[in-house]
């Protein structure tokens, strides 16, 4: 009490301010505007988040090179083979390359104190300080001459120790940091220009970098075609087979079936999309495996057991495409068949006198009648088949030898689970990205073809 | 076509909606099945154009059995209450639809479109679709898709149910002189005793899924079967008066009037409760018989004046008059009633 009373005391001026800040915000949420983005933000961020933030990382990692060998944070330098090919390949600075993976000789304190160490004879380590400390060699040979050279002789084994303290390759080795390495190179190759600290830093880089490459490499490789016709053939063929045909088979039958057996009817049907995947698939394994029921249905007639499944890349497009089809035709039966009924019995009574049978109703009244449905279905379910992967991963797993691999499992396959171990995550990135141009590119396609402005246009009733 | 129903029942379940009931319809005749909602007219019509299978008896199109025939090959054309156009459809594909579904060559096709938009006055609407054109437009274009097909019979359902007021007037007398013109039989159902009687050559008032009496329009005014046929005609409606038969006079006793049986009833035995029907029309200024009450409502409706009085036992009774100032509200007044022109029921409502 005597806290407030006090503050109250402090002098009007504040609570004035406070007065007019708290009347300024009421106002702000009582305004449409004001008060639905208070509402939205909550889901804006979820938004972000979720969508907006996995979408753009996943359009900067497809312009890297990241994989598993290059790892997500950063890298070293190595003159590894393969740098050294790159150097020799695309920067061609072939001469700098063989001369920085040949091994080089230089007699130094370091190789001395190493040979001092090892229990050579002081007498040649004295030698070697005396007459060659500070020398190069650029090959073995000439090196081991030298040594042989040596007042004390020593045996050929020696020399052969010898040498090896003071090989001063660059091949093979580690370097954190590229100043470390330009410092080890310079020691080898004394005169680098620019352009060739440039290139060997590069080369030997083993982290990841900002490349286009992997468009490139999307759009020339023949596996890229392959998966595209694998990929279009599921989509269009689960799409008007089941995802749509089969859907309006289903809803208009039972449009014309009593209320009762409808009813249980669409449940059945129902099943597959409730039915959790994992045990929904697994259920099609045992129906096909070679223990299974098809074969042990079928060893009744004399037919030999097989996993029906991945017996051919035909007999896996059938399951893989029947598996996602039972999945996706619930949905469009259930649009369908809610649409069908919207329509007023009236028009059905309308038809019948006015000479329509059944099928000349379904062609008449039922089917202009669906256009929109038929538009969300079609355009929902390619987005939702293009980026399908469970039940396609968990049944053939894009098997047999890639028969069944379709652009998202193909994305998994690429990025996140292979055999080879070496994930490449910016390559799949960019499949990503570019199945997500796909997608809105076919959205905006379906808009166009349906004509999507004259469908949302106000009807112009007068009375 | 003339068409008949002969012992026509249906019902839905367990629920009788219709029982036994026959009805004859003239070639070329208008009828109106007239009755409140759930009377069971909406369902005779569509067991007439088939929509419905009937329970039992038989429908016949002149000397054709129809009841087992589907609605798709009976030939008829039927006006729906919401006109049920065809919403994806130009008018000219609605009114075309029929004889597409027949598969008539595209010109006759044309041919026969057009020269109904001519009969329903729309030409000018068949590149329109149903949304862009007022009820009375559609209602236009649902007529003219019934006819196109030259049906057998025109069955029009509520058709002017969903209109206002001044359109309604108008398409009364449009699809009436269509019927006339193209010479189709036709039924007519409706719940408004006005279009039943401007509109149709007879009326057939139904109650409970039972047609109570068949009659022109001006008969059954006249001569009301029962006290439900009366007091559904005519508006304003007929007011209901309870009286018991004494001395060969009809009385009201607490009520103190005193009115003679009219020609034609025979005389109840005395002490008989009877209910008398009196028309707004028959009690006024001039009459035999005198009735004395109070004005307790005045409604002005221009050309007339409509009077409730209020008679000393309660009951009421509505008299319409010429317009005059000389009676105003609260005033007691003694009018008199045309006694020769009232109806007199027993009390279960059918006419002595």
């Amino acid at each position: 009490m005597t806290a407030s009373r006090d503050i109250a005391r402090d002098g009007p001026a504040p609570v004035t301010a406070r007065a007019v800040s708290a009347r300024g915000l009421a106002s702000w949420l009582n305004s449409s505007k004001g008060l639905g983005l208070v509402l939205l933000a909550p889901a804006m961020v979820l938004v972000v988040l979720f969508f907006l933030v996995p979408v753009v990382v996943t359009g900067l990692i497809a312009f890297t090179n990241m994989s598993t060998a290059t790892g997500i944070t950063g890298g070293a330098y190595q003159v590894s083979p393969s740098a050294l090919r790159v150097l020799t390949d695309q920067h061609g600075m072939g001469a700098l390359a063989e001369r920085l993976g040949q091994p080089t000789y230089t007699v130094d304190e370091q190789g001395l104190a190493t040979l001092e160490e090892m229990g050579i004879e002081p007498g040649i380590v004295a030698g070697l300080r005396e007459r060659h400390l500070g020398e190069t060699y650029s090959s073995r040979r000439e090196f081991e001459r030298a040594i042989r050279a040596l007042p004390e002789r020593p045996a050929t084994r020696t020399v052969k120790r010898i040498s090896a303290a003071f090989s001063r390759s660059l091949a093979n080795e580690r370097f954190a940091s590229a100043g470390a390495l330009i410092a080890a190179a310079e020691a080898v190759e004394p005169d680098l220009d620019a352009a060739e600290k440039q290139a060997l830093v590069e080369a030997t880089y083993t982290g990841w970098t900002w490349t286009s490459e992997n468009f490139r490499r999307l759009a020339t490789s023949r596996d890229t075609e392959r998966v595209f016709f694998n990929t279009l053939f599921f989509v269009a063929t689960t799409l008007v087979l089941f995802n749509t045909g089969y859907a309006m088979v289903l809803a208009i039958a039972t449009h014309y079936i009593p209320e009762r057996a409808a009813g249980i009817f669409r449940i059945i049907w129902f099943l597959p999309r409730i039915s959790p995947v994992v045990i929904y698939v697994l259920l099609w394994k045992w129906l096909a495996w070679d223990t299974g029921f098809l074969s042990a249905l079928l060893s009744n007639f004399g037919v030999r057991p097989r996993n029906w499944m991945l017996d051919s890349a035909t007999n896996a497009w059938v399951f893989v495409i029947l598996i996602n089809g039972f999945v996706g035709a619930s949905m469009g039966m259930v649009i369908f068949a809610s649409a069908i009924k919207a329509i007023p019995q009236s028009l059905f009574h309308a038809a019948a006198v006015d000479g329509a049978y059944r099928w000349q109703q379904i062609r008449h009244i039922i089917l202009p009648h669906l256009k929109w449905p038929i538009l969300f279905v079609t355009c929902y379910q390619t987005l939702s088949l293009l980026t399908s992967i469970d039940q396609t991963l968990l049944s053939t797993d894009g098997g047999p030898g890639g028969a069944t691999e379709i652009w998202s499992l193909w994305i998994y396959h690429t990025a996140l689970n292979n055999y080879a171990g070496n994930l490449q995550y910016g390559y799949g990135a960019a499949m990503a990205l570019v199945l997500v141009v796909i997608g809105i590119t076919l959205s905006l396609l379906y808009l166009r073809l349906f004509n999507y402005n004259a469908l949302i246009i106000k009807p112009r009733i007068e009375h | 076509m003339r068409i008949l129903l002969d012992k026509f029942s249906k019902s839905f379940g367990d629920v009788r909606v219709i029982e036994d009931m026959t009805l004859e319809v003239n070639d070329g005749e208008m009828l109106a099945l007239l009755g409140p909602s759930g009377c069971g007219k909406s369902t005779t019509l569509f067991a007439i154009c088939g929509i419905h299978k009937v329970s039992g008896g038989r429908i016949f199109f002149g000397e054709r059995d129809m009841t087992d025939v589907p609605s798709q090959e009976r030939n008829v054309g039927v006006v729906f209450q919401s006109y049920a156009l065809y919403p994806h459809m130009t008018v000219a594909e609605n009114i075309a639809f029929p004889l597409r579904i027949r598969k008539l060559p595209e010109a006759e096709v044309k041919r026969q479109m057009e020269e109904m938009a001519r009969l329903v006055h729309i030409e000018e609407l068949l590149g329109r679709r149903p949304a862009e054109l007022s009820g009375g437009q559609q209602q236009r274009v649902a007529l003219a898709r019934a006819l196109v097909r030259r049906p057998n019979v025109l069955l029009l359902d509520e058709p002017l149910a969903n209109l206002d007021a001044k359109l309604r007037l108008e398409m009364r007398s449009e699809i009436r002189r269509i019927q006339l013109e193209t010479g189709i039989t036709a039924i007519l159902v409706t719940h408004d005793q006005v279009e039943a009687m401007s509109m149709c050559d007879r009326i057939a008032i139904m109650n409970a899924g039972r047609i109570i009496q068949i009659a022109t329009p001006q008969e059954m005014y006249r001569n009301p079967r029962t006290a439900f046929v009366a007091g559904f005609l005519g508006n304003p409606p007929i007011a209901f008066l309870d009286a018991v038969a004494r001395d060969g006079w009809l009385a009201v006793e607490d009520a103190d009037i005193r009115l003679p049986v009219p020609p034609g009833t025979r005389t109840p035995p005395d002490g008989t409760p009877v209910v008398l029907g009196i028309r707004p029309e028959t009690l006024g200024r001039e009459g035999d018989a005198p009735i004395r009450g109070r004005v307790t409502f005045v409604e002005t409706q221009g050309r007339e004046n409509l009077y409730d009085i209020t008679l000393a036992n309660g009951s009421v009774l509505r008299s319409i008059q010429r317009v005059s100032d000389d009676v105003s509200l609260n005033d007691e007044v003694e009018w008199r009633v045309r006694s020769d022109q009232i109806f007199v029921f027993s009390q279960n409502g059918e006419r002595l």
